[in-house]
């Protein structure tokens, strides 16, 4: 996996340094909830393209959260957020979503496109995506039960820049995707609770 | 809290006279609470006070009073004037917040004994407290514009309370023929929502540009720069060309006087006629705050940055648009944050900890198309006693975004008032 290693001894080494101070130190409540104006009490975002984030894995949320800090990951508004933390706040942040518990969106599903991303999901994504998107890790979100217009704006965002989408093999196939199947597949997604 | 203190406190809760319980009845625990918080404003930054401290300790008796039934957002009121939204979507209940085990009282507060630690409301009702969070938003200067009051604001509305004054200005415009001239009067620093006027510009100008094309919309600024401007001023022009004119206070902007009987605007170089005049009176703090002694010089109440409380009664606490927060603008994103930090600060006060490092964020979307949405964040800490941005983070967005860059944020702008409405009503 990607990230595991580097993050795993980061994460020792900040828990010890969080551990060690305490005055000045910014509490990972004081910090993660101020997200919330925006994704929801605790992250679990109300919708739509809004994505819930509270229950998503620690070390995915690490990462993602520091590639958006140092513009790796591209966004309209979270590279502009995450430049306010330090490193040591950043693991902060993500431990305390990690904690919280996941919330699937009471979307009702659509059969149809559901049948259809399905499809797709099995053919393509299941490789990295496992379990229907209920599967992750430090390397892969959680994405059963999240809101559709999120996902359908992550992979159009990632169909925009095609090879040069993170990680480059799904890159490689979301670039081929049509319309129709980014919104079949991210129904999908968010059908399976 | 001894038991004649609870004893006062149930009855004047609960048997207050006149004053309703909003939503869902809470039912007393048998335990007595570790303290009591009254939190005065159920708004943007008094609904999130009083659900974070619910949150981060059960143990506290926390009481929410409101003077209204509902609760009517100013966030999302442009879209309003534009027809791209109804006042309904904006309206918001309290049972939510009831559910949670808040006492939601409807009461006006008039009177704050802060040596008494109580306060007193319209319905005659006392309520004792341990700490007070006061989030009463902003009042009008109506004495800075001559021939202004709250009676003429009834038909030149300023729509800057969301409810019967939007939707007077909303008919207004309905009503104007077209090829008419639409006033803004933009307020001095520092007030409510910064971006606001030039957002409202832009919502109105999409109503004209489908229904009165030939419509003009003017803008008479008491200031020499706003917020986004640059932002605002490439979206206007690339939506509606020229029918949006920004006039500076350096240019002749200010406005000194209306004329009640005709609504004609007396500038310092020359008077403005319109069809629609829309003044939106300079501020100050809540009328509440202000009666309490809690305002300094500027109108604003003085806080310690870290805790939001007060500079002249350390068991008032106030957030929002009334205090004087540092770096912070006056939005209802800043309100949400201040909520939180002053929760978890007085928290920690009653179970005897120090108060917690402070960290804050803003954000304010303006939407200048409904597929065209603009934002600006910041990221804050407290430096010595002083709320200030943090270097490098925040901004604006990019003044090159492409036009499915700007219609994303516009999407996302809709989801943030989602969001935000959640974390307060749910
Ligand atoms: C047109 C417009 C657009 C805006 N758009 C945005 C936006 O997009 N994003 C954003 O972040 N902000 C926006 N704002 C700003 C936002 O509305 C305010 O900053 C926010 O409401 C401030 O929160 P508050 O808690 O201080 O006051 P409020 O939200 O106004 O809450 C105050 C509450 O206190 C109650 N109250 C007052 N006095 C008493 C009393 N004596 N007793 C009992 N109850 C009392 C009031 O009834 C009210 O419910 C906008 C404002 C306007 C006018
Ligand atoms: C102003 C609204 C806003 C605030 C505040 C905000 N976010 Fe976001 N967040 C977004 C948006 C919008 C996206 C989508 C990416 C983009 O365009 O910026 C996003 C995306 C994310 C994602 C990616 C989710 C995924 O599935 O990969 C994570 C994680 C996240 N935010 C965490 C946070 C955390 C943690 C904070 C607080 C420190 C925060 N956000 C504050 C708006 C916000
Ligand atoms: C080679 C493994 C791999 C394959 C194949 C793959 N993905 Fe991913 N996917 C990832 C990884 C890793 C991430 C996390 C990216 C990051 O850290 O920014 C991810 C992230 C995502 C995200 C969230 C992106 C965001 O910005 O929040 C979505 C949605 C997604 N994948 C959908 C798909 C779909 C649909 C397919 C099949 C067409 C697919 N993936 C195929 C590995 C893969």
């Amino acid at each position: 996996m990607r990230h595991r290693t580097r993050l795993s001894m980061l994460a020792l080494g900040l828990t010890a340094s969080l551990a060690a101070s305490a005055a000045g130190v910014r509490s990972p409540s004081m910090l993660a909830n101020t997200c919330a104006g925006c994704h929801g009490t605790n992250g679990a975002s109300a919708g739509e393209q809004m994505p819930s984030i509270g229950g998503m894995d620690n070390g995915y949320l690490f990462s993602v959260l520091s590639d958006y800090k140092t513009g790796v990951r591209r966004s309209t508004i979270m590279g502009r957020i995450m430049k306010g933390y330090s490193d040591q706040e950043i693991w902060a942040i993500a431990a305390f979503f990690a904690e919280q518990p996941w919330v699937s969106t009471d979307r009702v599903a659509l059969a149809g496109p559901i049948h259809v991303g399905r499809d797709i999901h099995e053919r393509q994504c299941e490789s990295c995506h496992e379990d229907g998107g209920r599967e992750q890790n430090d390397d892969s979100p959680h994405m059963a039960g999240q809101w559709s217009g999120y996902l359908r704006y992550a992979l159009e965002e990632c169909r925009a820049i095609g090879r040069r989408c993170s990680p480059r093999k799904m890159g490689l196939r979301v670039m081929d995707l049509s319309d129709e199947e980014i919104e079949a597949l991210a129904r999908f997604y968010e059908s399976e609770k | 809290m001894t038991d004649v203190q609870r004893r006062t406190f149930l009855k004047s809760s609960a048997v207050a006279l006149g004053a309703t319980m909003l939503g869902v009845s809470f039912r007393a625990s048998a335990a007595a609470p570790k303290a009591r918080v009254l939190v005065v404003g159920g708004g943007f930054g008094g609904t999130i006070a009083a659900k974070y401290l619910r949150m981060a300790d059960p143990a506290i008796r926390v009481t929410l009073i409101e003077k209204d039934s509902a609760f009517l957002s100013c966030a999302m009121s442009n879209e309003v004037l534009s027809g791209e939204r109804d006042l309904k979507d904006l309206t918001f209940g309290y049972r939510g917040l009831a559910r949670r085990g808040i006492a939601v009282v409807q009461d006006e507060i008039r009177e704050i004994d802060p040596a008494g630690h109580f306060v007193r409301g319209a319905s005659g009702s006392r309520y004792n407290y341990d700490k007070l969070v006061l989030s009463p938003g902003v009042s009008f200067r109506w004495d800075a514009i001559e021939g202004l009051s709250e009676e003429v604001a009834e038909r030149f509305p300023h729509a800057w309370k969301a409810g019967p004054q939007t939707t007077k200005l909303r008919q207004q415009l309905l009503a104007m023929e077209d090829g008419g001239v639409f006033i803004i009067v933009a307020p001095p620093n520092p007030f409510r929502c910064p971006p606001g006027p030039y957002e409202r510009a832009a919502q109105v100008a999409h109503y004209f540009q489908r229904h009165k094309p030939k419509s003009k919309i003017l803008i008479l600024d008491a200031k020499d720069a706003f917020s986004k401007q640059g932002l605002f001023q490439a979206g206007w022009k690339e939506h509606y060309g020229e029918m949006i004119e920004w006039v500076s206070g350096a240019a002749g902007g200010i406005v000194e006087a209306i004329d009640p009987k005709t609504g004609t605007l007396i500038g310092q170089v020359e008077e403005f006629q319109g069809q629609v005049i829309n003044p939106i009176p300079p501020q100050k703090a809540g009328t509440l705050a202000e009666s309490a002694g809690l305002t300094d010089a500027s109108g604003w109440c003085p806080v310690d940055q870290r805790t939001f409380a007060s500079a002249r009664h350390p068991d008032i606490h106030v957030i929002g648009d009334a205090c004087i927060a540092g770096a912070m603008p006056k939005s209802g994103y800043a309100a949400n944050s201040q909520g939180k930090v002053c929760a978890a600060a007085i928290v920690a006060a009653l179970n005897g900890a120090a108060a917690p490092e402070p960290s804050y964020v803003n954000t304010c979307y303006s939407l200048i198309a409904p597929e065209h949405g603009i934002s600006v964040a910041g990221v804050y800490a407290l430096e010595g006693d002083r709320i200030v941005d943090i270097e490098g983070a925040g901004g604006l967005s990019p003044s090159d975004a492409d036009a499915r860059t700007r219609a994303v944020e516009a999407r996302f702008a809709h989801d943030w008032f989602r969001n935000i409405t959640a974390d307060m009503f749910t």
